[in-house]
Formats: C-alpha cells, sequence, structure tokens
C-alpha cells in the first residue's frame, strides 16, 4: 500500500492502514444493508418486490433494453437543457441583485418566495399552460433549478470583498468588465453550490412531471415497470437516478477543489 | 416620509404593486382556463375558506406534514449523534447515508404506492424520506464539530456517556440539527404534496388536483398561494429556532 495515496492526516494516524479503518467497515456496512435487504423481502414480501439479487440479474437486461436507453436520454436532455436555461438566467438574475440594490430590493422577495415553493406544487399548472408534452417536463425543470442559482449567485456576487471592486473602480475598469472579470470569478464557488442544488432538484423535477404527465423518461419507466410489478426492472432506473445524483455532487466538488483551491468555506474535518 | 426611508423601500413597494398588477392583467387577458388574475384567485380563497373546504384540507396536510416530519426528527437526530459518537459506524455508513441524500427520493414513490397502497402510513414514509436526510446530515457534521478538548474534560470529570450526551452533545449539536430542521422543511413540504398528488389524493394537494381538473385555475392557484404562506412561515420558523439554539454561532 503506497502512502503517497494517503490524505495527510490518515498518513499521520499510520501504521493502522486506510484498508482496515475504512474500507473493511464500509464493505461490512454494505454487505449488511444487502443481506438484511434480501432476507427481509424474502420471509416478508410478496414475490414481485424488488430484493438484491434480482435487481442484480435485471440489470443486464435493462440496460441493453432500448426503451431503457429511450428513457434515460429523454430524462437527461431535458434536465441538461432545463440547467442551461437556469444557469442562464439565473447567473444574469443573481448578479443583478447582487450587485445592484435596488434590484435586490425590489426582487429580493420574489426570489426568495419562488424559491420557497415547493416547486411539485406548478405541475397542474405547467399541463394546463404548455399541455401533456415534453415542454411542461423542461419548464418544471427550469422551474425547479432556477432560483437556486439565482439565490447563490446573489449571495456570491453580494459578498465580494469591496477592495477588490475599489480597485477595479480606480483603475477606470467598465462596469460590466468589472462585472465578468472580478465579480463572476469571485462567486464562482457560490454558483458551483448554487448548480449542484440545482442538479437534484432538476432530477427531482424531471421525474415528478414524467409521473404526472406520464411521458417517456426515466421517471416513467421506473413508475410503469413498478406498476405491471416489476420491481425489480423499475429499481434499476432508481439506481440509475442515484448514480446520476451522486456523480454530479462528486463532479461539482471535485471541480470546487481541482479549479477553486483557494476556496474553504464548507472544508470538512477530516 | 423622510426621503431616506421612502428611497429604502420604494424599490420594494413599486416591485409588488408591479408584481400584483402584472398577475392581475396577464390573468384578465389571458382565457379563465389559462391564468386566473389576483382578484379571482382571492375570492376563490375566500369561498373555499368559507366553505370549510380550506379548513379541512389544510388539517389533512398539516397532520400529513407533522407526524412525517416529526419522525424525521425524532430518528434523524438520535442517529446521527449516535453516528458522530460511534467513529467506526460512522466511518461504515457515511457513504450509503450521502447516495441516499442525493437519490431523488421521488423515485421511490411508486414503489411505497405498489407495496403500502393507498394510507395513510405510506403518505408520512414518503415526507419522512424527504425530511430526514438533512437532518441527519447537519447532526452528523455538527456533533463530529466538537472540540475533541470539551469532550476530554468532561471524560477527566469521570462523565458518564449518558451525562456527556445531555450536558455537552446534544445542546451544542441542537443548533446544527436545527439548521437541518430548516433545510428539511422545503423538502418535506414537496414530499407532503408528492405524497398528497401521486398516493391517495388528500389535502392541500387534492384541493389543487381537483381544481385543476374542473378547469377551476383561481382555486389552483388559491391553493398554491396557501402552499406558499406554508413553505414562507414554516421556513422562517425554522430560521427563528436555529437562531434561538444557536445564539453563540455567528
Amino acid at each position: 500500500m503506497s502512502s503517497s495515496a494517503l490524505a495527510p492526516s490518515a498518513a499521520l494516524r499510520a501504521p493502522s492502514s486506510r484498508f482496515a479503518d475504512v474500507v473493511v467497515p464500509r464493505l461490512a456496512a454494505g454487505l449488511g444493508i444487502v443481506l438484511i435487504w434480501e432476507a427481509t423481502v424474502r420471509a416478508f414480501a410478496p414475490p414481485y418486490v424488488a430484493k438484491p439479487s434480482g435487481i442484480l440479474l435485471a440489470i443486464p437486461r435493462v440496460i441493453v433494453d432500448p426503451a431503457f436507453l429511450a428513457a434515460t436520454g429523454s430524462t437527461l436532455a431535458a434536465v441538461a437543457q432545463g440547467l442551461a436555461i437556469a444557469i442562464v438566467f439565473g447567473t444574469a438574475l443573481g448578479l443583478l441583485i447582487g450587485r445592484s440594490e435596488v434590484a435586490d430590493r425590489a426582487l429580493r422577495h420574489y426570489v426568495n418566495g419562488f424559491n420557497a415553493l415547493p416547486m411539485i406544487v406548478i405541475l397542474p399548472l405547467v399541463t394546463l399552460w404548455f399541455g401533456y408534452t415534453g415542454a411542461a417536463r423542461l419548464a418544471t425543470t427550469v422551474f425547479a433549478a432556477l432560483f437556486s442559482i439565482v439565490v447563490n449567485v446573489g449571495d456570491g456576487a453580494r459578498s465580494v470583498p469591496r477592495e477588490y471592486i475599489e480597485v477595479a473602480r480606480s483603475f477606470r475598469s467598465p462596469r460590466l468588465k468589472t462585472l465578468g472579470d472580478i465579480v463572476l470569478p469571485s462567486a464562482m464557488p457560490y454558483f458551483l453550490s448554487g448548480v449542484r442544488l440545482a442538479v437534484g432538484r432538476a432530477l427531482i423535477g424531471a421525474v415528478v412531471a414524467e409521473f404526472f404527465i406520464a411521458i417517456g423518461g426515466l421517471g416513467y419507466f421506473i413508475l410503469f415497470n413498478s406498476r405491471s410489478f416489476r420491481h425489480d426492472e423499475a429499481f434499476v432506473g432508481v439506481l440509475l437516478l442515484a448514480a446520476f445524483g451522486v456523480g454530479a455532487d462528486a463532479l461539482i466538488n471535485w471541480s470546487t477543489r481541482r479549479f477553486l483551491p483557494w476556496y474553504r468555506r464548507d472544508e470538512k474535518g477530516e | 416620509m423622510h426621503p431616506a426611508t421612502l428611497r429604502r423601500h420604494a424599490p420594494l413597494t413599486l416591485s409588488l404593486i408591479a408584481g400584483l398588477a402584472l398577475w392581475e392583467v396577464a390573468g384578465r387577458s389571458t382565457s379563465a382556463a389559462f391564468m386566473a388574475p389576483v382578484s379571482a384567485t382571492l375570492e376563490r380563497l375566500r369561498e373555499l375558506a368559507l366553505s370549510g373546504e380550506l379548513t379541512n384540507q389544510l388539517i389533512s396536510s398539516a397532520t400529513l406534514f407533522a407526524t412525517g416530519f416529526a419522525l424525521s426528527v425524532i430518528v434523524g437526530m438520535p442517529a446521527g449523534l449516535l453516528l458522530a459518537r460511534a467513529r467506526i459506524l460512522r466511518v461504515a455508513v457515511e457513504p450509503y447515508i450521502v447516495i441516499l441524500y442525493a437519490t431523488p427520493m421521488v423515485a421511490l414513490i411508486p414503489f411505497i404506492l405498489s407495496m403500502m397502497g393507498f394510507g395513510f402510513a405510506p403518505k408520512v414514509l414518503v415526507v419522512f424520506l424527504f425530511a430526514v436526510f438533512p437532518i441527519l446530515y447537519n447532526t452528523i457534521e455538527g456533533a463530529r464539530s466538537i472540540r475533541p478538548e470539551l469532550i476530554e474534560v468532561a471524560r477527566s470529570f469521570r462523565s458518564s456517556e449518558w451525562a456527556l450526551w445531555r450536558e455537552v452533545m446534544v445542546p451544542y449539536t441542537l443548533s446544527f440539527t436545527m439548521t437541518g430542521v430548516r433545510q428539511a422543511v422545503g423538502r418535506g413540504l414537496v414530499g407532503m404534496v408528492a405524497a398528497e398528488f401521486f398516493l391517495s389524493s388528500t389535502g392541500l394537494g387534492q384541493l389543487i388536483m381537483g381544481a385543476s381538473q374542473n378547469f377551476d385555475t383561481a382555486g389552483v392557484f388559491a391553493a398554491i398561494l396557501i402552499i406558499w404562506i406554508l413553505g414562507v412561515a414554516l421556513t422562517r420558523l425554522g430560521f427563528m429556532l436555529e437562531r434561538r439554539f444557536a445564539p453563540w454561532r455567528e
């Protein structure tokens, strides 16, 4: 086992190895969860209920199923589009309320208000406005994602150190250039944590929209298969959604560390 | 009015008036099935309140939310403290908690539906699943941030494990738990409405669904308004609790 792969704090604690300290308990807990799940379902639940062995057997079948692949593509495309729209408008609106006091006073209550609204309640409205279509799902993901980006970019733009702005002013930097060269980079960590929230919310938005509207996608795949008592197959969809959620989280954490190493707001203990 | 006060309040007042006017105009200039103006929404809200329907559905939703939410605090806080205290346990299950936290819980609703049916319990489970993870997660993070000196001092005074929890861990961690509670409010409300939409239709969710099926757009807006007020009020309450239990946190 190479010590260079260890985090500094763990290296100091050596010689007790990371493997015995961390990997073994984690694997044991994972195995325990799977076994308890399997045993409980076998003992008490009807045979259609999802259990680890059934899910494992279903995975190779499901991931080559064209219907599943189409559903995945459709949901991911909607989430990506929704996020792109939310990021563009959310960043613009966030910069506006973060840097202009008048805009902040005028719009803050709307932003906080929409942010506090459980986004799922707009489903009946978007179906009224867009019909039972993909556009309604897109609108739901945009609405779900937008406000966490506005709020976070706004916080970030507000917290730019005053000296930075003053230096830019004294060098007669035009306002727009200051915004792009100083405010935006300085607000980047906030932006990324806003995006992290937004990804999760957009995924939820897309799934509930598919439940509600019954258009093709991962959410509908899960709904349809669980209704026809194919829980193992349906659960593969849940695993994929979880993987997207976790993957997006990890990607954003990694980029924060990689590209914004100066940022230390939510530094973890260990 | 003092000019400075005027300048301070003018943007908010003007934007509120503009927002309400825009809502009213948009409602009046489109078809009634598309959008309802403020006036019609408030009128419908008054009718719903007078008929007693609003109160009934509000009580139904509040019962669901309160049960699920209370359960997630009762489970989330002790579990979080335990995981923070027992290092081996925390190391072992932490990745699974992170994974569950990042999983869109709505995806589990179809399974809950087909296994547990249409009663009250499955809906409580949905609210619980939505709300428990922020509480659990923040409690773990909070309890982990206790300075080791505090625990060592308690230990050197031969504090029992129980006294250590009561005098150090719980009081210290409570404010972090409250941060989790505040974050959980929004998620719990989403869970509540999702349960009312996709499991048996009750409460404010039923009010929205029923109104939208009857093309009663004013009714949809009225119900959304109530849920929004609920969300804002509960989030405010969360912030207050957070500050109440954390006078020492900046």
